[in-house]
């Protein structure tokens, strides 16, 4: 909540009511399938929480009758000196472990034990969730964790599995990955928050038993960041790239916000128009990293002698993406563009 | 490219006139005014043409000097030659009223067009002023001008791309200029843009600081307000001290109080001498009158005082309750100013990571740093190549002015602008300085040399009179470097000299007189 991310020119002045929109949609779920435990793993907010937008949150949570809600302060909303997480009264389903030090929440009723600490600075380089066991006071345990960067209390996956916690639910990462099957995962942004945020965003569901932990990935987001690459060739117009964009955006859905890269090699005389290609307003990046379809070697053949010769020579073996080679496209243009005719 | 032979129709004095040439030397002798440089400006004009000035120019322009007296109508020719092995022949008709030129290949019988450049192809890509600065040297004309500057300035970069035209680097890399300023200007408006974001964010912020400050002086004013509540409270308590507080409120002198005056006033009367104690007594009794008129004037000043306090003493109650509803409202500032500073710090936040080089800045400041490099390159291996021009023109200018001035000048320098230096015996000696002969001999040398350069084709070298200045000994080195490098050579003189310093020297020659 609280972050307003570039979602393209058609989205972006709704988007950060649809995250709001999302959360809703997530206790909604949690009510009607009267789901026990909902965990959330820190950075609930992007920035410092205003009381207005923490009473909002508190009465969505307060609206679950069955569930049981435990969240942590994350790097992002952590617990500043004047922070209303300190002060703000959570209705009694919910338990806020407002510790530094990593602190245990029992639910007798569920056998159920959730470990955790929140953040009191931006950042935290200690490995603090290895420093201590669980204490076994409940048939299962359950980490909420937040972080596993350098900056953001370092987690080894080994060492923190070999503590024996039942489930560990991790937050900070925005992108959904599981580091252990069923027992250690980045549920990921439950909407995607950046344009870095590729991919199907929402939350991880499970169910926690003597079999052990299951859990599922349930893709929830209403609009995805999706990356389109289009190869070009030497025969691909201005017009034929607008279409085929168009024709994958269709085929990803309209909803979703789109970042398209251009790749290839293209006829030298032309030179796509970016501007007009963003039909449906959901394109928040559009690059050109096409190559003008220009033979070297054989251009350096016949020009041996002279300057356009010599010039291509003096860039031989120009790594693709670099300077020099950009250098050489643009100088080879200039060049062959001004000939006397 | 070698000159087969001419006709001229009717040219100048010349009528019907034929001239065979071969390879080699060619000389055309002539006494003066026998039309030597006629035959000259014709070759000339068969291969470009005769232009036209305008106005007063025309008078005594080419066209008019050999416009044929009788039949001007019939002012024409033929040039034959042989180019890359085929024959081809040129045949114009300068004539104002009937002018054309025709292209003929006699080997095929092909029709080519001069108007098309095909002409010129066969020339090598030679035009008139390459031709005027090398290889024709006309009277007293050896120093080439200018344009040859520049045409071996343009040559040193130009040269032929693959047959597509020829390039030109100044233009490319003003093309590259243009594309940098795009760029410079992409980069601004992103920065605007990005600024223009900033700005609103900023806007804001500060909107935001402004709310906070406001907040800040409702606080003070309601505290100023609770403190002069409790202000006016503490006074009010500080009137009722002791007495006050036996006496009933409502009470402005406790009956007690006149009781204790009056047993004072007695008291006085027993305690004090008399007359004495008139005196004291009435004293005492002033006092009391004093203090009672006093309390009477307090109670009625109270009465008159500001309707608030008015409010305060009638209703106790609700003075307390006013000052509960400043403390409420004291809270509420309180709280506002910690939300709108919560939210002010989150939008410096928001400025702070707005300050982070996104993606898109790179991407064009990589482009940025392509097209200068691609620009700094260009200017450097142009330069280059017009070093290695200058170079390679130097050498064989030399190599030609050493071997006609017989190693007496064993180096030259050209520099910018064909500025010339000799170099003798390792001093520079400027062109100024030298004689007429030696000036004319190193002209020659450099026009021979930029002609090797410039020119694909080899062409026939035209020398009318060129050789007046120079001394035998160097005459026969020229003819004899002449001989060994040029497949055909024109001279034109009037002096019977060269032909018997070739016979001299053993060098066959084809004979014109005219």
């Amino acid at each position: 909540m609280g972050a307003s991310p570039d979602a393209g020119s058609a989205y972006s002045k709704k988007r950060s009511g649809e995250l709001w929109d999302a959360l809703a949609e997530v206790v909604r779920t949690c009510r009607r399938e009267e789901t026990e435990l909902l965990l959330v793993a820190g950075d609930l907010f992007h920035r410092q929480p205003l009381l207005r937008e923490l009473k909002e949150v508190g009465g969505m949570f307060a609206s679950l009758e069955k569930t049981k809600v435990v969240l942590i302060a994350g790097n992002h909303d952590y617990i500043r000196q004047d922070s209303y997480y300190r002060t703000f009264h959570w209705s009694s389903n919910v338990t806020m472990l407002k510790e530094e030090k990593l602190e245990c929440a029992e639910f007798p009723e569920l056998n159920l034990a959730v470990y955790g600490l929140s953040y009191h600075s931006r950042e935290i380089r200690e490995a603090r969730y290895e420093q201590e066991r669980p204490r076994r006071r409940q048939k299962y345990e359950i980490l909420l964790a937040h972080g596993g960067d350098e900056n953001h209390i370092p987690i080894h996956k080994a060492a923190l599995l070999a503590q024996g916690y039942d489930y560990v639910a991790l937050g900070h990462i925005h992108k959904p990955q599981v580091l252990e099957e069923n027992r250690m995962i980045y549920a990921g942004a439950l909407e995607p928050v950046d344009t870095a945020d590729c991919g199907p965003h929402g939350y991880v569901k499970g169910e926690l038993d003597e079999k052990g932990c299951r859990t599922e990935f349930v893709s929830s987001a209403g609009r995805e960041y999706r990356q389109i690459r289009i190869a070009v060739d030497k025969a691909m117009t201005g017009f034929q790239l607008r279409e085929q964009i168009c024709r994958e955006i269709e085929a990803g859905g309209t909803q979703n916000i789109y970042k398209v890269r251009i790749t290839g090699y293209r006829d030298p005389e032309i030179r796509f128009d970016l501007r007009g290609m963003d039909v449906y307003g959901n394109i928040v990046e559009m690059s050109d990293e096409t190559k003008p379809a220009y033979a070297f070697e054989k251009l350096l053949m016949q020009n041996e002698e002279n300057l356009l010769g010599s010039y291509i020579k003096s860039f031989l073996g120009a790594e693709e993406n670099s300077v020099e080679y950009q250098a050489l496209c643009l100088g080879v243009r200039a060049l062959i563009d001004t000939r006397a005719e | 490219m070698k000159i087969l032979g001419l006709l001229l129709r009717n040219f100048g004095k010349f009528q019907n006139q034929k001239l065979r040439f071969e390879s080699g030397i060619n000389i055309i002798y002539g006494e003066n005014e026998s039309g030597k440089s006629t035959i000259h400006t014709f070759i000339k004009g068969m291969l470009f043409g005769i232009g036209r000035g305008r106005g007063r120019a025309s008078v005594y322009d080419t066209y008019s000097i050999y416009e044929p007296w009788e039949n001007p109508g019939y002012y024409s020719g033929i040039l034959r030659f042989e180019s890359g092995g085929k024959t081809f022949r040129i045949d114009r008709n300068f004539d104002k009223q009937n002018k054309k030129a025709e292209l003929v290949c006699e080997d095929d019988g092909e029709n080519l067009s001069i108007e098309n450049g095909d002409l010129e192809l066969l020339l090598g890509g030679m035009d008139l002023s390459g031709y005027d600065n090398t290889i024709s040297v006309g009277q007293l004309k050896t120093r080439p001008d200018q344009s040859l500057a520049a045409a071996l300035k343009e040559y040193a970069t130009s040269c032929c791309a693959s047959g597509n035209g020829d390039l030109r680097p100044e233009q490319a890399i003003q093309r590259l200029e243009e594309q940098k300023k795009t760029i410079d200007k992409e980069i601004r408006e992103a920065l605007y843009e990005r600024q223009r974001q900033r700005e609103t964010v900023e806007q804001e912020a500060s909107f935001v600081w402004r709310e906070i400050h406001r907040l800040e002086e409702e606080e003070e004013q309601i505290r100023e307000r609770i403190r002069q509540a409790e202000r006016t409270r503490r006074e009010q308590g500080e009137h009722k001290r002791l007495v006050d507080e036996i006496r009933p409120a409502k009470w402005r002198i406790h009956p007690l109080e006149i009781v204790i005056f009056l047993i004072a006033i007695v008291a006085a009367i027993f305690l004090f001498q008399r007359p004495l104690n008139y005196f004291v007594v009435i004293v005492v009794f002033l006092a009391c009158t004093v203090y009672v008129w006093n309390r009477m004037k307090v109670g009625k000043d109270k009465n008159q005082v500001s309707p608030e306090e008015i409010m305060e003493e009638i209703l106790p109650e609700e003075e307390r309750a006013s000052v509960e509803k400043l403390g409420w409202e004291l809270e509420r500032t309180v709280r506002e100013q910690k939300d709108k500073q919560i939210q002010y710090e989150n939008l410096q936040e928001q400025l702070a990571e707005m300050d982070v080089v996104g993606e898109k800045d790179q991407v064009l400041e990589k482009k940025r740093q392509a097209v200068q490099m691609a620009i700094d390159k260009m200017n450097e291996l142009s330069e280059e190549l017009k070093l290695r021009l200058e170079k390679q023109l130097n050498e064989e200018a030399a190599r030609i002015v050493c071997q006609i001035t017989n190693q007496a000048y064993q180096r030259i320098r050209v520099e910018d602008n064909l500025h010339m230096f000799l170099v003798k015996e390792g001093k520079r000696i400027a062109m100024e300085q030298v004689s007429q002969g030696t000036a004319e001999q190193i002209w020659f040398a450099l026009r021979m040399a930029a002609a090797g350069i410039l020119q694909e084709e080899e062409m026939p070298v035209i020398l009318d009179d060129a050789f007046g200045n120079y001394d035998d000994e160097r005459l026969k080195s020229t003819l004899g470097w002449l001989d060994e490098h040029k497949k055909q050579v024109f001279i034109f003189t009037c002096q019977k000299r060269e032909m018997k310093l070739l016979d001299e020297m053993g060098i066959s020659y084809h004979l014109t007189e005219i």
